[in-house]
């Protein structure tokens, strides 16, 4: 019996063991003017992305000029001393690739991913946007209005749009996450030339950069065009503004309407959270599947299938480096008031934080998480970026490799603990999202 | 003579340091990388099933898809059931619930999912003997729910209604129907009534009729290999039964002898929708392909095509201008699209056929193929990155009887066109002058701009021709109109003896019954409506002392100015049209409209602060059978009962752009001239 028991234990210490996840394997190393360089070789197909992640985002910004970060991607497209205007996108599609970019409360990332025989050019182009971006007038004009008719579309103009902006400012009191990154267009329009050519030589220096490049390379290669083309770029002249700003913890719930342009009435919670390395955050990552990750999640099928209140739910934890927050929201279905859909939230948030979950429950949320991992790295473009932010949030790259270990630290009991430890009334934001007013019916 | 020598290596050391790159000169590329692929394994089995392996070892993950390869069915009377098939056939088996599916798939974090010609199921490589089970247990055992199919029916019916309010949706019905003719699989379209019509028979003999192995191709993707394969689909699709599968032809489409204009007016649109659309026959198998590939990326693809760089870059009359040239076995088509303000509709259209005629008749420049021919051998080249584009070939070879090195030589042929190559194929397939011209917008400001591309007939929402109705009567004034629909609903003196009134309706919305009250005071400008559901007040509405304000949850906001005026004009009276000519209202016969049938005069009411309601009055009684209106929506008047001499709407639909459905409202208990209290309007 006793023989048999530890075979059985045996068995099973060796299946937790056999974990699926891929060891991503890369080199890195660091210029003398602080540039942090990370490489991937991956021969399968003859393509490469290169990229930089700018280790500057909405945070950095100052109160009075927010929407900065997001407003300098844009104008890093604009061209160098080197690069006329329009011709920084051209160089890379008409070589066959592609390029975007995008911002955060914590960076600002870009990339472009080509033919791996274009490797020196996209090095070439992205040394050229960290040496000597030339940004003028018309440049500025320019994407000024573009950056407004990007608020436009996709912020006021859509439905639920300005849910981050609104959810942010009142989960926030002292941060510099209370503004999201597109920022205030009274702010932009403010802003002269000179302060954005000075928020360029304070944060888009080598110091704060991380280039990583993934695909089709040769190693020493790669390494002998970095340094051609970065060496000479100089390192920040000061200390990088980062935000040395506690949250302070709210005592109470701050609750509120927003009428928008909808036609069906949501509602949105909000809880803050710790940093992003923070080792709860994996047991948060986890409660947000268990929560509505999936045609089975507690949420989906009670509000959505069973009840029927919900025409969607989402939890969906917003990390951030200093500390997100945790947006957990549902669509009401028609008839349905949201405070009768705001009710039987919490009442499954309170079951979680009472009962915990099932073994059965915890054993699908580990097997999610896994497949989730492998998936993550089956692009160059998704590697590259996971390489660059395992450097930048948790200070060591071999962190990608790690990751499923971390989670796999994670117990059913840590679950329920972050539930009732994060997840509380006194503390969070509450918004309805209501249509705005009007009749519901014309009369004669 | 030795500092000399120091002289000369401090020389050569200081010039070594400062060997600073030459960034005026781009970095030339290397060699342009052999771009190649392995073919998959294939086998076919002897029920027909083809199976293709794509072993790919990069991460433990194994994918497995399933399609069928059948004709394009012409659904007719119950258009949108193929849309619910793979729902159907995920709703539950022979031995597991919906939810014991759900669970099971979610369990190992697996993904699966059905469509009409597919089934498709991926895992991590550990899972695969689940997935298989969950696969072959959906596609041998579905059981089809009867309460699913309801469910589904609902959901389709609200998705529904609120796409009749998407220009682009609408855009596409009409442009669909117009190049492939509304009897064709391509140009028919799913309303409420083919809808209601598809039952769990329908859903059932589709998929006993369809899903058969001698029509299907399986694709296995990921960590596996040829042998492996092999035993799995032995063991679990070898004993799929084949049948015979139904073979459809279909007439193929005509080019218009000329360019036809067909507009949907929506009155309340700011921004027109175009699509500019032609059927043409290409295919993958056209030795054309190429050509036309390299040609519409120039045309409409690309930051800077010529659709693009003319209407944006160079115009700002869009956020985005493109164009696509399809290819399909039974008929493609050739569509340009934007979306444009008002007032620059019929410049877009002009520019866009312009831009079409142009490269029809003037070709490309070389600077041109040269892009063209850089960006898409990059896309071909990216692609392959992912395994599964690598069986969509396979299969693509074997369905369309493509040549063996079809993909292989993709980009040598690519490579191998010419200016002249593609000006041909341009010359060929652009037709400027047999062009249907869709546009979405707002009639009354674009109709006559438009009307110079071409005959002009207008379209409603499924894709049917509405009748021009001409005026016999050219002397009638919009007074007259408002005149007569006064005294149709009792007369002028009856009208005016309306002091105050009390109307209850009820609605049904998704199973949901909601009641609405709204208490009139005419002599005082004083309006009440209430909205309840399940017995709590929803919201309410005051109007009162020149001002409207609006409660809902305990929180009341206060409409502006505008808002109010609005109000004014289209719903503080019981009957509006009494007081538009004393509110200093301007009124506008807007010619005739056909609203569902029945001939009717429009007539557009508007007031100083821009506020602007349409109202449709039956030529025939007088009644008013429409109204449309920016804020509260378009109503419809379905039936009309007298109360003390007044004749009241007591059945509406109300379509609000607050609302994603339509409410069906009707009222229960009309009194005019009740006492009225303050208490009432607070």
């Amino acid at each position: 019996m006793k023989k048999h028991l530890i075979w059985l234990v045996g068995l099973c210490f060796i299946q937790t063991l056999a974990f699926s996840q891929t060891k991503i394997d890369f080199r890195e190393f660091t210029l003398d003017n602080g540039l942090k360089v990370i490489m991937h070789k991956d021969s399968k197909t003859p393509i490469v992305v290169t990229s930089v992640m700018y280790h500057v985002g909405s945070k950095n910004e100052n109160p009075e000029r927010t929407g900065f970060a997001h407003f300098f991607e844009h104008l890093l497209f604009e061209g160098s001393e080197n690069i006329e205007r329009g011709q920084y996108s051209d160089l890379v599609e008409g070589n066959g690739g592609a390029l975007n970019a995008f911002t955060s409360n914590d960076i600002t990332y870009y990339y472009e991913l080509m033919p791996s025989n274009y490797l020196e050019l996209s090095l070439y182009l992205e040394s050229e946007r960290m040496l000597h971006a030339k940004i003028d007038e018309i440049g500025l004009e320019t994407q000024r209005e573009v950056v407004k008719e990007e608020k436009r579309q996709r912020y006021d103009n859509q439905p639920y749009g300005t849910i981050l902006p609104e959810t942010l400012v009142r989960a926030y009191s002292k941060h510099p996450y209370r503004w999201a990154p597109i920022g205030s267009l009274d702010h932009l329009n403010a802003a002269s030339l000179d302060e954005f050519m000075q928020f360029y030589k304070d944060f888009y220096v080598p110091n704060n950069a991380i280039l990583t490049i993934a695909g089709d390379i040769d190693y020493s290669q790669t390494e002998e065009w970095v340094r051609k083309y970065f060496t000479e770029i100089p390192k920040g002249k000061k200390a990088i503004y980062r935000p040395d700003i506690v949250e302070p913890k709210k005592e109470t719930e701050i609750r509120d309407i927003i009428y928008d342009n909808i036609q069906i009435p949501a509602i949105i919670q909000a809880y803050n959270l710790p940093p992003k390395n923070h080792p709860d955050a994996y047991a948060m990552e986890m409660l947000s599947t268990y929560l509505t990750g999936g045609k089975s999640s507690l949420m989906t099928k009670e509000l959505v299938d069973k009840q029927q209140k919900a025409l969607v739910v989402a939890a969906i934890p917003l990390d951030l480096e200093d500390g997100g927050i945790f947006i957990m929201y549902g669509i009401a279905n028609m008839g349905i008031a949201p405070e009768d859909l705001e009710k039987e939230i919490d009442v499954l948030i309170k079951q979680v934080q009472e009962e915990g979950i099932s073994d059965q429950d915890f054993q699908k949320l580990q097997n999610i998480i896994e497949n989730n991992l492998v998936s993550k790295n089956s692009s160059i473009e998704g590697i590259a970026q996971n390489l660059a932010e395992a450097s930048l949030f948790y200070g060591d790259t071999e962190y990608i490799n790690r990751e499923l270990e971390v989670y796999r630290k994670v117990s059913k009991e840590d679950i329920q603990r972050v539930a009732k430890k994060y997840l509380t009334l006194d503390g969070r934001v509450v918004l309805y999202y209501l249509p705005k007013p009007q009749e519901s019916a014309q009369n004669q | 003579m030795k500092t000399l020598y120091i002289f000369i290596f401090a020389v050569l050391f200081t010039l070594g340091a400062q060997a600073q790159v030459d960034r005026s000169v781009l970095p030339p590329p290397g060699p342009a990388p052999k771009i190649e692929f392995t073919d998959p394994a294939t086998f076919t089995l002897e029920n027909g099933l083809k199976v293709f392996v794509v072993p790919n070892d990069k991460l433990p993950r194994i994918a497995f898809y399933l399609i069928l390869d059948r004709d394009p069915l012409f659904e007719g009377d119950n258009a949108g059931l193929t849309g619910f098939v793979g729902d159907m056939m995920m709703a539950g088996t022979t031995s597991r619930t919906k939810e014991a599916l759900d669970e099971e798939i979610d369990f190992v974090g697996a993904s699966l999912g059905a469509g009409s010609t597919s089934l498709s199921a991926s895992s991590l490589k550990k899972h695969q003997g689940k997935i298989l089970d969950l696969m072959s247990d959906v596609l041998y055992n579905p059981v089809f729910p009867q309460e699913e199919l309801e469910k589904l029916k609902k959901q389709t019916l609200t998705s529904l209604a609120s796409s009749k309010d998407d220009p682009d949706y609408l855009a596409g019905v009409i442009s669909n129907a117009l190049v492939f003719g509304r009897e064709h699989p391509y140009g028919e379209t799913m309303t409420e009534e083919t809808v209601e019509n598809v039952t769990l028979d329908d859903v059932k003999e589709y998929y006993q009729t369809y899903f058969k192995p001698n029509i299907a191709y399986l694709a296995i993707v990921g960590d596996v290999d040829a042998k492996e394969a092999k035993a799995l689909v032995d063991k679990y699709f070898a004993f799929w039964e084949k049948g015979e599968v139904p073979n459809f032809e279909y007439q193929k489409p005509e080019l218009p002898t000329e360019n036809k204009v067909a507009l949907l007016d929506r009155s309340s649109a700011v921004q027109s929708v175009i699509n500019i659309a032609f059927p043409v026959e290409m295919h993958l198998t056209n030795p054309d392909y190429m050509a036309t590939r390299v040609m519409n990326f120039i045309l409409g693809e690309g930051f800077n095509s010529r659709l693009n760089g003319n209407l944006r870059e160079t115009k700002g009359y869009t956020y985005g201008a493109r164009s696509n040239f399809g290819s399909d076995k039974l008929i493609a088509r050739f569509s340009a699209s934007t979306s444009v303000r008002n007032e620059v509709t019929d410049s877009s259209v002009y520019e866009i056929i312009h831009e079409i005629r142009d490269l029809e008749e003037n070709g490309i420049t070389e600077e041109e193929l040269k892009t063209a021919k850089a960006n898409l051998s990059g896309r071909f080249g990216r692609s392959l990155e992912n395994p599964n584009t690598i069986a969509t070939f396979a299969i693509n070879i074997d369905r369309y009887n493509l040549p063996e090195d079809f993909y292989s030589s993709y980009l040598q042929r690519l490579d191998g066109l010419t200016v002249a190559a593609i000006n041909e194929a341009a010359a060929k397939y652009l037709k400027p002058d047999n062009m249907y011209l869709t546009v979405v917008g707002s009639g009354s400001a674009i109709k006559e701009g438009l009307s110079q591309f071409g005959e002009l007939t207008m379209y409603n929402y499924k894709g049917e021709e509405v009748q021009e109705i001409q005026l016999s009567d050219d002397n009638k004034t919009a007074s007259d109109v408002i005149a007569d629909y006064i005294q149709a609903v009792g007369g002028l003196s009856a009208v005016e003896n309306i002091n105050t009134a009390k109307l209850e309706m009820s609605a049904e919305v998704q199973g949901t019954k909601v009641d609405m009250m709204a208490v009139y005071d005419a002599e005082k400008q004083r309006l009440a409506q209430k909205v309840i559901v399940k017995g709590n007040e929803a919201s309410k509405t005051i109007v009162k002392e020149g001002k409207a304000t609006v409660s809902s949850m305990g929180k009341s906001q206060a409409l502006t100015d505008e808002q109010y005026e609005d109000i004014k004009m289209s719903s503080l009276w019981l009957i509006p049209e009494l007081y538009y000519e004393i509110m200093g209202y301007t009124l506008t016969l807007d010619g005739a409209a056909d609203i569902d049938g029945k001939a009717t005069y429009k007539i557009i009411i508007s007031n100083p602060t821009g506020g602007q309601v349409i109202n449709y009055y039956s030529i025939e009684n007088g009644l008013k059978l429409r109204s449309e209106n920016k804020l509260s929506g378009d109503t419809i008047f379905r039936e009309y009962q007298e109360f003390d001499g007044i004749m009241v709407p007591v059945k509406m639909s109300i379509k609000s752009p607050m609302l994603p459905v339509t409410l069906e409202t009707e009222v229960t208990k009309v009194e005019l001239n009740v006492p009225v209290s303050d208490q009432d309007f607070n």
